[in-house]
């Protein structure tokens, strides 16, 4: 074989080595292209199968349908897949063989050239290479001397603002910092008392609010009801009674249309937005909103929806002048009331805690220190025998404190060695006594709610823990998202009787009744497991995810998802869905109860529904 | 070349780049009630045996690559075994371990004294510098799988004017600052993840890596191995390495004859006329900047320290605690952003942002003062290369410059003279 065979057979292999690499280098862009319009995992026609099965949920020859269909799209998917792979190494092949021939061409083909005769001058190209180099290292140091300049420290603003007590505001406007005022401590004993004006009914002028003094004292109301006496008659929180999110009232509707009115008795508009679910007391029902300019508490006519009063939130000592940056989707007023039956008590993001009387004289507030947290300040409150008790866990560590409900005044103040929470309280009764449990990161942990002595904790929590625990079956539940939902068994010797990570909720909290505990899931999911085992019976997705949190009343199981469906369920260990009316607006709050009737808030509205 | 072989090449690369783009990620599948979803499992490292295999298979190849260029003066012998690497190294062992990323294993573990660097790495770093200390570059000869892979594809190599080379010199010094910054300060190992064939090797990779692959690839076939000369960290140290190699590759075997056939068979100009060829420097202008230049150096290494101190507002960025501190401190709303994955990690370790903040101020010190030690380094080269510049030694033959000299054995072929 002469050279140039050689050279014509290198370079016949290396056009035929071409366009092998080129044809299959198209079959697979046609391939990616194809798959990419007609993704085999994404078909309509599944989707419509599968919105058909939500609808006929028994229809064995409809589920038969989808698996052949979505054995087919998987078998497509793959093949694909097996395509792609193949094609990739066969243009590896194919480039291999085409350079290695290119290379063999060129390399036959080349011949030895004329030495450079014109020689340039090495001393004049060493000059050209040290203003280069100059220039090149010129150019390098001074784009970084600029960029320094340009770019600005961001974290140095944090640290001027989030470094030392009272520090000013972050001089960056645009930087989330909370500003720390004076602790709890440091405010003790300055709660606010109203004036004889104020106890009349009328609200104080600025003045008069400016004169007031601060004893501490009790301005001679009667005494708060006990506990037992809250329990299973009214919603007086956040999940009702005990913050358990069970309730005792029947005949609560199943049926409702917030768009068509049906068995809406009264529909009245919120003055301002809030996250806070409504609470009630016989005919009085509460709520609250805010935003950076003003903070409202609201009592409703429960029977007719009528505003009865509303009062500002202000003029309390140590409150800043500016609210704390917050998120939108939390807000400035994301804490439920509580009431117990002769003052309501209102939290907000400020750190303001307030009490009005059931008609809307105020009676004391003060400001517990802007709690340092990037969301807002969302626990709601709770309320044992006299003790209105606040979970108050912030970026600088968590609390839990017991102010007298008459005064406002600091009764015991508990340090928890846990980080920041969004968690409320609940009360159980566990061994004869009562005790406030609370769920945050890492603990959760009961304590009595006399004195604040932690009497259990247990370290299963992590993550920044939204949902509030829930008891029953003599079990406390605590779960969060990316950690775990584990039942605890208090003060045994080994605590956890069992834990689930695969259904996990971010905000709405675990309620448990009838041997049942339920979870709602941010991205929609509503799971049933054996409350003693943790055996999961069913599962149900929504179309939208859960931000209120799921109660059980009348036997039944409410969980209103963020579009305004309400899905109600039999407590059952199979899935028996009673209804899924809806209100016709987003909705985030819980739901209140009372006998035949039930209260919803919606991003708008406040809504009455009971049967016509 | 001809115009129609340029545009068959350009072609193909191009397909090459579309084709590399077309990954697909196969999304989670929805089972019906009763399949247990498996937990994810940590793949077993990679055995010891295989690893120290790999070590000896380097050993192997370096001691062949210079058994070739030194004893039998074989160009053949370096091609074939560039081609073995690049099947080894790059295809079979996907482009990892290499000596060049090992480059920040040695960084991280004299920074912090939990790191723990392997026999394999180290070995992979110190190896290739020991041969170029008595061979010359070797390694990049016949067992370095990018070297290999861009050698390959020289098709019509250009010759690059000095002051661009000297110039453009200065980049490798600035990426090797750099790469061991970012991997003392435990931010990231920047060669591993900007290496641009690394892709290629695998035949996976995201989008920009395969068109810098393919880029770098393209631009190799007319400016030889581009990465090597202009990017590769590693290659600035094996060319200090090199430069003292007791024992080096020559263009011819015996006495030069001067018959000037090899001044162009170096892809990568690195071949050094005699000096009498060159006209003569003009002494008393060279003496007063050799003085000039050797002033300058303390300054190039202060200024280059400050400003490098100063940039450690954007440079610490590159770590992952600064980056979502200032994140979540200027878009606090982010925290909802479900898909979000750094936030939504972050959220769940349960750390608080002060915490974090204040693990990223330490990152920042970390950086002012690494800055000082990578600038003054990057000023220290570029005044001893301005140096250089006026610094004259005599050769009387057609030399391999011992720095830049990547022993790949072309300019042996062109040599008449072969006892």
């Amino acid at each position: 074989m002469n050279e140039d065979q050689i050279l014509k057979i290198s370079a016949n292999a290396a056009i035929v080595a071409f366009v092998f690499s080129f044809i299959v280098a198209i079959l697979l862009m046609l391939n990616y292209y194809q798959l990419k319009a007609n993704d085999p995992l994404e078909l309509e026609s599944m989707e419509l199968l599968v919105e058909r099965l939500k609808d006929e949920p028994n229809n064995e020859e409809l589920k038969s349908e989808i698996r052949s269909l979505d054995l087919l799209a998987r078998k497509a998917f793959f093949t694909s897949q097996w395509q792609v792979k193949t094609g990739r190494y066969l243009l590896l092949l194919g480039s291999v063989i085409w350079i290695f021939a290119m290379r063999y061409y060129f390399t036959a083909r080349s011949r030895i050239e004329e030495p450079d005769a014109a020689q340039v001058s090495e001393a004049t190209a060493r000059t050209f290479s040290q203003r280069w180099i100059m220039i090149a290292g010129g150019t390098i140091l001074l784009l970084a001397f600029l960029a320094s300049f340009a770019v600005n420290d961001h974290l140095k603003p944090y640290q001027a603002s989030g470094e030392g007590e009272g520090a000013g505001p972050a001089a960056d406007e645009s930087i989330e910092v909370i500003a720390i005022t004076e602790s709890p401590d440091t405010v003790q004993g300055e709660a606010y008392t109203p004036s004889e004006s104020q106890l009349d009914g009328e609200p104080a002028g600025d003045d008069e609010l400016a004169a007031q003094t601060v004893e501490g004292e009790s301005v001679g109301l009667t005494a708060p009801a006990g506990l037992s006496g809250l329990a299973g008659t009214h919603h007086n929180g956040f999940r009702g009674p005990f913050g358990n999110g069970v309730s005792q009232h029947k005949n609560i509707p199943v049926d409702w249309d917030g768009m068509t009115g049906k068995n809406i008795r009264w529909k009245a508009e919120i003055p301002m937005q809030g996250y806070n679910s409504p609470v009630l007391w016989e005919d009085k029902l509460f709520l609250t909103s805010g935003d950076n300019s003003v903070r409202m508490v609201y009592c409703f006519d429960s029977g007719t929806g009528k505003l009865l009063w509303q009062q500002e939130v202000r003029d309390i000592p140590g409150s800043p002048a500016t609210p704390p940056r917050v998120t939108e989707d939390t807000g400035l007023s994301a804490p439920t009331v509580a009431t117990d039956g002769t003052r309501v008590y209102a939290i907000f993001a400020t750190g303001d805690i307030i009490a009005f009387t059931m008609t809307g004289k105020r009676v004391w507030a003060r400001n517990l220190g802007v709690p340092d947290n990037h969301y807002g300040h969302s626990s709601s409150l709770i309320i044992w025998n006299n003790h209105l008790l606040v979970q108050y866990d912030s970026n600088k560590g968590g609390k839990l404190l017991s102010l007298d409900t008459s005064t406002g005044n600091t009764r015991w103040e508990t340090s928890r060695q846990t980080g920041i929470s969004w968690a409320s309280p609940i009360l159980a009764e566990i061994g004869g006594n009562h005790q406030v449990i609370l769920s945050a990161d890492p603990l959760v942990a009961g304590y009595d709610p006399e004195t604040g002595k932690e009497l259990w904790s247990v370290d299963c929590m992590m993550g920044e823990v939204g949902p509030s625990p829930a008891f029953g079956e003599g079990l406390v539940y605590a779960a969060n998202e990316y950690a775990r939902l584990v039942a605890i068994r208090p003060g045994a010797a080994d605590p956890v009787v069992w834990e689930n990570d695969e259904y996990l909720p971010e905000i709405a909290s675990p309620v448990v009744s009838g041997g049942l505990i339920f979870i709602a899931t941010s991205y929609g999911v509503l799971v049933c497991y054996d409350a003693a085992s943790g055996e999961k019976y069913w599962e149900e997705e929504a179309q939208q995810g859960f931000s209120a949190s799921p109660l059980v009343a009348d036997g039944k199981l409410y969980a209103m998802d963020t579009g305004g469906i309400m899905h109600i369920f039999s407590l059952s260990k199979e899935m028996k869905k009673l209804g899924t009316p809806t209100l016709g607006e987003r909705a985030y709050a819980s739901p209140a109860f009372s006998d035949g009737t039930i209260y919803l808030r919606g991003e708008k509205y406040l809504y009455c529904i009971g049967n016509e | 070349m001809s115009k129609r072989v340029k545009i068959v090449l350009f072609g193909i690369l191009i397909i090459l780049v579309q084709v590399a783009a077309a990954q697909q990620r196969f999304p989670k599948p929805e089972f019906e009630t009763g399949y247990v979803q498996p937990s994810p499992t940590t793949p077993e490292p990679r055995g010891l045996a295989v690893e120290y295999m790999d070590v000896l298979v380097l050993l192997a190849v370096l001691s062949l690559a210079t058994w070739f260029a030194l004893r039998s003066r074989s160009r053949r012998g370096i091609l074939w075994l560039s081609v073995f690497t690049l099947i080894y190294f790059g295809f079979y062992r996907k482009g990892c371990i290499c000596s060049i990323g090992a480059i920040q294993n040695v960084a991280l573990s004299l920074s912090d004294a939990a790191y723990n660097i392997s026999i394999t790495a180290l070995a992979f770093f110190l190896l290739p510098l020991l041969y170029a200390l008595f061979f010359g570059r070797t390694f990049c000869a016949g067992a370095c799988p990018l070297g290999a892979i861009q050698d390959l594809l020289i098709i019509h190599p250009i010759s690059l004017p000095p002051w661009l080379r000297k110039s453009a010199g200065i980049i490798p010094v600035v990426y090797l600052g750099l790469a061991i910054l970012f991997a003392a300060t435990g931010t990231e190992f920047i060669i591993c993840r900007y290496d641009p064939f690394v892709g290629i090797f695998r035949l996976d990779a995201p989008y920009h890596m395969v068109v810098l692959g393919v880029a770098f690839l393209l631009l190799g076939m007319f400016v030889s191995r581009p990465y090597c000369r202009f990017f590769c960290p590693y290659g600035v140290l094996l060319n200090w390495m090199s430069r003292f190699s007791k024992w080096h590759l020559s263009i011819t075997p015996s006495d030069c004859i001067k018959c000037k056939l090899c001044t162009s068979s170096c892809p990568f100009d690195a071949i050094d006329h005699p000096t009498e060829e060159s006209a003569p420097p003009p002494g008393r202008t060279y003496y007063r900047r050799f003085i000039l230049y050797s002033l300058l150096i303390p300054v190039w290494v202060l200024v280059g320290g400050f400003i490098a101190s100063k940039s450690y507002t954007y440079l610490s960025r590159a770590h992952q605690d600064v980056y979502l501190s200032e994140l979540l401190i200027h878009h606090p709303e982010l925290v909802n952003d479900p898909d979000n994955l750094d936030i939504q990690a972050f959220l769940s370790s349960g750390k608080t942002l002060d915490t974090l903040v204040e693990d990223a101020r330490v990152v920042q010190q970390k950086f002012r003062t690494g800055g000082w030690f990578m600038g003054g380094f990057i000023g220290l080269v570029i005044g001893i290369t301005l140096l250089n510049q006026v610094v004259f030694r005599k050769r009387k033959d057609y030399q391999p410059n011992r720095g830049d000299c990547f022993s790949c054995g072309r300019c042996m072929d062109y040599c008449p003279v072969k006892n």
